[in-house]
């Protein structure tokens, strides 16, 4: 299949490509001819594609330690969407909306927008700095610290949990409570970028718990035999 | 689904007026049923029979009886109003959505109470829609947006940490909202606290 086909049903594979550091300019290259060129595995490429199409990977061949550092790559990649487009972007339309508008909850909507989104960069610096390393160990062989895996699940899952119910919080708020009119474009602007960001953390979190998690605990397994 | 017709009653005393109404509407596309009273006694008592959807009113009927419309209205918030403006009441503006005068044509008169349907309809569903607090869970919500934790929060409104937490779940229920932050917006949106009472 040519993945500009791929592209052209589903254009939030461009957003994949990109966390896969690949360039949009795929010309007429199949999937396999596009993964080979990238050192990437087909099994991972298609797994992750399938994600993005709402499919869960079925497990059935096993991803290699080469998909692992890709996976890493990957989810470090998606953390630079998140730092340094999504949150300017969103940031950029709050704020002119507040500008715009003089319904008091726009100052507080602010807030608590800046507030999501520390607890977001918190679990990206968490990912960055503790649970990223953590797997590039377990990977290179040399970790060796017992059930930290364990540990480093059970905080992703409450992490990612409280990221998703915020961000529903302020879908509710602006879809039905806060008190401005017009000035649609603008806030289309801000419910778009509101809903890809929500669905490119899911597809996050989903990596995480369907691909790196079980891997993780793989090798742990493998380790200890 | 078919609405049903549409009760509009007319206060009106001049026969000539209300039967020139009447066969206004009645010769529209509008289906309605008419309902003519004279006086406000008349209506009122009409009123705890039928479930009035608009009425046409001759305004001089609420003249030093606005505290009684205003009452009525209350009472009967489903209920809008149309003031037949004969250029001489100034205040109508106060207790009626919309007037027209009996100089506008025929068909202006009907696009005026079909406007009226149209909104009436719209708040009907709005609150039908509406993320109804009780009286209690909006003193709880009060409490939950001033910082306060759920045992302050019981022991000022003298019920158990466990009814609170049970308020705060049909809170969240109702709203969709979770977060504290969030629920201070939700309650400064809806006016059930100013932003000034609230430590930013």
């Amino acid at each position: 299949m040519k993945m500009a086909d791929l592209i052209d049903a589903n254009p939030n594979l461009l957003l994949m490509l990109q966390h896969f550091n690949i360039d949009f300019r795929v010309s007429d290259q199949t999937v396999l001819q596009l993964c080979t060129g990238h050192g990437i595995s087909e099994n991972l490429f298609i797994s992750i594609a399938n994600l993005y199409n709402g499919l869960e990977p079925n497990g059935l061949i096993p991803f290699t330690r080469n998909d692992m550092v890709q996976v890493i790559d990957f989810l470090k990649h998606s953390h630079h969407y998140y730092r340094s487009d999504k949150y300017p972007e969103m940031s950029s339309y709050i704020r002119q909306l507040q500008e715009n508008h003089s319904a008091k909850e726009l100052k507080l909507l602010e807030k608590f927008f800046k507030e999501y989104f520390t607890e977001v960069m918190e679990h990206l610096d968490y990912e960055d700095h503790v649970a990223f390393p953590y797997f590039i160990a377990l990977l290179k062989n040399e970790g060796n610290s017992d059930g930290q895996e364990r540990y480093s699940s059970i905080e992703y899952g409450e992490h990612h949990t409280d990221i998703e119910l915020k961000l529903k919080d302020l879908k509710h708020l602006l879809l039905k409570y806060v008190n401005i009119e017009n000035d649609l474009d603008l806030r289309r602007k801000l419910f778009f970028a509101l809903y890809e960001l929500e669905f490119d953390l899911y597809i996050h979190s989903l990596i995480e718990e369907t691909i790196l998690i079980p891997a993780g605990v793989n090798l742990e397994k493998e380790k200890h035999a | 689904m078919r609405k049903p017709s549409l009760h509009i009653a007319i206060l009106e005393p001049s026969r000539i007026i209300s039967e020139g109404l009447q066969t206004v509407l009645y010769q529209s596309d509008l289906d309605c049923r008419i309902h003519r009273t004279e006086t406000l006694e008349e209506f009122t008592e009409l009123l705890e029979s039928v479930s009035v959807d608009i009425l046409i009113a001759n305004p001089i009927h609420f003249v030093n009886r606005e505290k009684e419309v205003r009452k009525i209205r209350k009472q009967y918030p489903s209920l809008s109003v149309a003031g037949i403006d004969y250029g001489i009441i100034q205040k109508q503006s106060m207790l009626t959505d919309l007037s027209f005068t009996l100089y506008d044509s025929a068909e202006h008169i009907l696009h005026v109470l079909m406007k009226l349907d149209k909104k009436n309809r719209l708040a009907a569903l709005q609150k039908n829609e509406d993320d109804n607090l009780t009286k209690r869970e909006i003193e709880v919500l009060t409490g939950i947006v001033n910082g306060m934790m759920n045992k302050e929060i019981a022991d000022s409104l003298h019920i158990s940490i466990h009814t609170v937490v049970r308020h705060r779940k049909n809170i969240t229920m109702k709203t969709g909202i979770r977060s504290q932050s969030g629920l201070t917006i939700y309650a400064i949106s809806k006016k059930i606290v100013e932003i000034e009472d609230i430590e930013i």
